[in-house]
């Protein structure tokens, strides 16, 4: 029988004018793991903190229970102060009894002292029988493999290149450069996209730690991070790659509006990605052109927003007024996305130089007039409420970026998450481009659809959080908790009981457990990759046999505190 | 004056907003010292204040608080609360920073949160740090403190010190990261937004706080001047912003932050009618135009394209008149609202330390710094380079924190 010491903070009696702690005290001796309780003043002084760690440590408690504020008050820095008298982390127990009992039921103090007494008597069930899972912990590999080399991954290799890493960067296409390549200029600051490419194309080419390998295909990932093991294929060559972490920049794909607008029948009907081809490679003036935003993007079929289209379509318009004054340029629009300052006043300058803005309901499209020949585009303007005809010889189709089709197929893989469109899903907004595996970073628009500039700016972004992760030169498996100080365990396995059903491996969110074959036996077990594991016990509910346990929270304690509770 | 030990590597970030925090962190997390400064009582910054998080709808606290509580506990991370930045100038292998620390006559490693000294005080001078503060602890307000020593004689633990002084502290420093987020813009100088003239014209932060459901009202929608519910509420976007007599640019944030508002205010009370007077509805971002459309089909907002003329109380009663042009029926309308919600007069908040006649950082006219042409540092991120929401601040946060890393890498070679 373990012996647990229990120990029932005051807290200036903040908690005893509701709490009797002395008739929980009374109770607790029903208790038979509790080898004593004592009633304290206050635990956050450094001075009780220090008496009540050397009583543990002379007692030879093996655990301790202290019920005192939550880690939301100062019942964290009550632990961090015990374990650093020496007091086992492991061995101690929090339960909250002031916040959560005493403050909250200040009205009912018969209730709250039931509910402390309760929550305690669980907590020492829950900590005289709980075991301890062993850490592991590894060297990481100081590779970083980035898929795709649009603005995003370039950025994100040259980064990790600078910062002193070995970059292996893949493309499926035969040269780096992405979207970019085929922009004339990229907004807001007008730059010529092949001169803004340049550098980092040079840096691909000529520094040593980074590798390019075009035409590739990702076709195994296993691992975890800090060392996966990657096969993939490029130019028809196999090869494999131990990298410790991932950058996912695969990009997106432009939609083609194909039964919109009368797309593809006649010449001058084009999407905005053709304009700038023509854009790069010519310098004939175009008389009158007409933009129409929203061609595909914020309908039903494609809820969404595509960020980069409002912007385009201006830097675009611009471009046309430059090159020949003359010229007529409209762009026909829903809501005009220019947020911020710097796109604001780019908004602003292109009404400056006479592009006209014209708004239109997404109840009222605007019709393409003309046989074989555009003539013009009819549009009900929501702000005059009127009809224009605007002349045009060119409309411009404004469509919006659609994921990389290979965005499911790296994320089966790979055990991240899509968006119902086929977009990476982050963590959450304050963790953008962190994913649900570890060691595995998103960027650019295969997370959602950027400007090459936040594209570059995400890739460096991503880079960064690869270094945080590599740059210690090790990581623990317990360090990949998301809640600081906390260790939760992992998963483990009885191999006596294990009798390899693979319910585990169906169910496992993260892919940490796998079947390993016993070839002695005839038979398979389960085995539990500790550093994918986060402990979420889902493998322990699906277990037929119990073989199955996360240590920190096995069966012989809940089963305890179920029946202490009830 | 306390000095601390130089060491070459170390960046001082100003904000310890969402773009600081994960800044520090990035940069800590490789090995670096940092050093925090903040000028409010807590980390967190404006996105501390705010009650939920567009698009996930989550509470805005929960993801922060577990980055703040990392932040705190990490070994190459100090934080200075209640300081800012008086002076920054080069020096021999960097910058020399003096940075004023303000007191706090409650020890915040002291504090046990119990409220005696609040109960004791007989001029209200003593209030919590922040709504959500870890671990939570009050402060004195000195202004309002008449030193009556009264909280000292209740305060269990011997916390209170009415005597701390300011500290001047002077670190050597080899980056500077600006990260000063942004502040509201008084919109009293335009006359059209009746700022002042009726309690239940208020900002949006203002609003935030009002309906927060760890606030003041536990998240109950109710008047400011009668305590009653309301029954239409007018959310104004862009007062002040896109406008040429105040600030010009876009404050980016605004039209999501109106949408979540109204439809809070739908789900906690569908009888309240609530209406967003917009420009362009601006939902750009991950999942930020679908938020919109859900939020608009469930709880049926209403939207009206037009930028009110005049928002006035209405004489003899509590309700505000709104008059506005619906551009897109072309008809002109007077409408009766009983809360009015403004939003958008978010400006950036630079450090703005007289430098010898020069302010730091330098400033674009709109306030935005301008690391092209700062004299200091090539480096900020967040709300003060350029209107961001929390997404937007993390990864230029990030982002910024490599250039940082780099900087230092390429600066190594050249002294070798």
């Amino acid at each position: 029988m373990t012996d647990v010491r229990v120990y029932l903070c005051r807290c200036f009696s903040e908690v005893d004018r509701t709490v009797d702690l002395e008739r929980i005290q009374e109770r607790l001796l029903q208790n038979a793991s509790v080898a004593s309780s004592t009633i304290v003043d206050s635990l956050c002084l450094d001075s009780d903190i220090q008496r009540v760690a050397a009583e543990i440590k002379e007692s030879g408690a093996e655990r301790v229970v202290i019920a005192a504020c939550s880690t939301m008050g100062r019942g964290d820095s009550v632990i961090e102060g015990l374990a650093e008298e020496g007091v086992d982390r492991f061995a101690i127990h929090l339960i909250d009894i002031r916040e959560g009992c005493a403050w909250i039921h200040q009205d009912e103090p018969e209730g709250a002292t039931f509910k402390a007494w309760n929550l305690i008597d669980m907590g020492v069930s829950l900590v005289a029988k709980k075991d301890r899972s062993d850490d592991v912990t590894i060297r990481v590999r100081p590779e970083v493999l980035i898929i795709g080399a649009g603005p995003a991954g370039l950025a994100a290799a040259v980064m990790v290149a600078k910062l002193g890493y070995t970059v292996h960067c893949l493309d499926r296409a035969a040269h780096p450069g992405g979207m970019l390549r085929f922009i004339s200029r990229s907004y807001p600051n007008d730059e010529d996209a092949v001169l803004k490419l340049a550098p980092y194309l040079d840096e691909i080419h000529n520094n040593a730690r980074i590798a390019f390998y075009p035409q590739a295909r990702v076709e195994t990932v296993t691992g975890f991070a800090g060392n996966f093991t990657v096969r993939f294929s490029s130019g028809g060559q196999e090869r494999w790659i131990r990298p410790g972490a991932i950058i996912i920049a695969t990009g997106a794909m432009v939609y083609l509006p194909h039964g919109l607008y009368r797309y593809g029948e006649t010449q001058n009907i084009i999407t905005q990605m053709e304009l700038e081809r023509r854009l790069q490679s010519e310098s004939d003036s175009i008389q009158n052109a007409v933009f129409v935003q929203c061609v595909g993007a914020r309908i039903p079929e494609r809820p969404y927003c595509s960020t980069i289209c409002c912007p385009a379509s201006i830097k675009n318009a611009m471009r046309i007024v430059e090159k020949n004054p003359d010229a007529r340029v409209s762009i026909v629009h829903r809501d005009i996305m220019m947020p911020g300052s710097i796109l604001e006043d780019y908004y602003r300058r292109a009404m400056l130089q006479g592009v006209q803005f014209v708004r239109y309901r997404d109840d009222m499209l605007p019709a393409i007039k003309g046989y074989e020949q555009v003539r013009a585009v009819e549009v009900h303007d929501s702000i005059t409420g009127t009809t224009r005809v605007l002349d045009a010889d060119l409309v411009v189709l404004s469509t919006p970026l659609v994921p990389n089709p290979d965005n499911r197929y790296l994320a089966d893989m790979l055990g991240l998450q899509c968006d119902r469109y086929g977009f990476f899903r982050e963590i959450y907004p304050l963790h953008p481009l962190e994913t649900r595996m570890e060691g595995i970073f998103i960027c650019g628009s295969a997370r959602w659809p950027v400007s090459s500039d936040q594209a570059i700016v995400q890739g460096e972004a991503a880079a960064m959080k690869v270094i945080s992760l590599l740059g210690k030169g090790e990581v623990a498996a317990s360090s990949f908790s998301r809640v600081p100080g906390q260790k939760f365990g992992h998963a483990t396995v009885n191999p006596d009981r294990c009798t390899g059903c693979g319910n585990c491996v169906a169910v496992c969110p993260f892919d940490a457990c796998t079947l390993q074959e016993i070839e002695e036996k005839y038979t398979y077990i389960s085995r539990v990759n500790k550093m994918r594991c986060k402990a979420c016990g889902n493998c322990v509910a699906v277990c037929l046999n119990g073989a199955m346990q996360v240590p920190e929270h096995n069966y012989r304690a809940v089963v305890e505190m179920i029946k202490r509770a009830f | 004056m306390n000095s601390k030990r130089h060491n070459d590597t170390s960046a001082l970030i100003v904000g310890g907003g969402v773009a600081g925090i994960v800044a520090a962190l990035d940069l800590a997390e490789t090995g670096r010292d940092v050093y925090l400064v903040e000028q409010g009582a807590c980390l967190g910054g404006q996105v501390a204040r705010l009650d939920k998080l567009y698009p996930t709808d989550h509470c805005a606290f929960c993801p922060l608080w577990t980055d703040i509580k990392k932040v705190q506990r990490h070994p190459k991370i100090t934080v200075y609360c209640r300081s800012t930045v008086q002076a920054i100038a080069k020096e021999e292998g960097g910058y020399r920073a003096l940075i004023g620390e303000k007191p706090n006559s409650i020890d915040e490693g002291l504090c046990v949160f119990c409220g005696r000294c609040r109960e004791a005080c007989p001029e209200d001078a003593v209030r919590p740090v922040g709504e959500h503060v870890y671990p939570p602890s009050y402060l004195i307000d000195p202004d309002t403190c008449t030193r009556c020593e009264d909280c000292i004689t209740v305060c269990p633990t011997g916390a209170i010190d009415l005597d701390r002084s300011a500290v001047e502290i002077s670190l050597l420093i080899s980056e500077v990261i600006w990260a000063t987020g942004f502040g509201e813009v008084d919109l009293s100088p335009l006359p059209e937004f009746g700022v002042g003239s009726h309690p239940d014209i208020m900002t949006s932060l203002e609003f935030e706080e009002w309906t927060a459901e760890a606030g003041l009202n536990r998240g109950k929608i109710v008047q400011k001047s009668t305590g009653e519910v309301p029954r239409a509420i007018a959310f104004i976007q862009c007062a002040g912003a896109r406008d040429m007599r105040m600030l010009p640019y876009c404050s980016s944030v605004c039209c999501m932050h109106a949408i979540k508002q109204a439809q809070w205010v739908k789900r906690r009370n569908p009888e309240i009618a609530c209406y967003i007077f917009y420009t362009d509805l601006r939902t750009v971002g991950r999942d930020y135009y679908e938020y919109s459309l859900r939020e608009l089909r469930d709880s049926p907002i209403m939207l009206v394209r037009g930028r009110p003329g005049l928002i006035h109380p209405l004489p003899s009663t509590d309700a505000i008149a709104v008059k506005y042009e619906n551009t897109e029926t072309q008809k002109r309308e007077i409408a009766r609202f009983d809360m009015v919600v403004l939003n958008g007069n978010l400006r950036p908040s630079a450090v703005r330390t007289a430098d010898g006649g020069h302010s730091i950082p330098s400033c674009s006219k709109e306030g935005f710094v301008d690391v092209k042409t700062d004299k200091i540092s090539r480096f900020a991120c967040g709300f003060t380079l350029e209107p961001a929401d929390v997404a937007e601040s993390s990864i230029q946060a990030s982002s910024v924190a490599a250039r940082v890393s780099i900087e230092r890498k390429v600066k190594n070679r050249t002294h070798d």
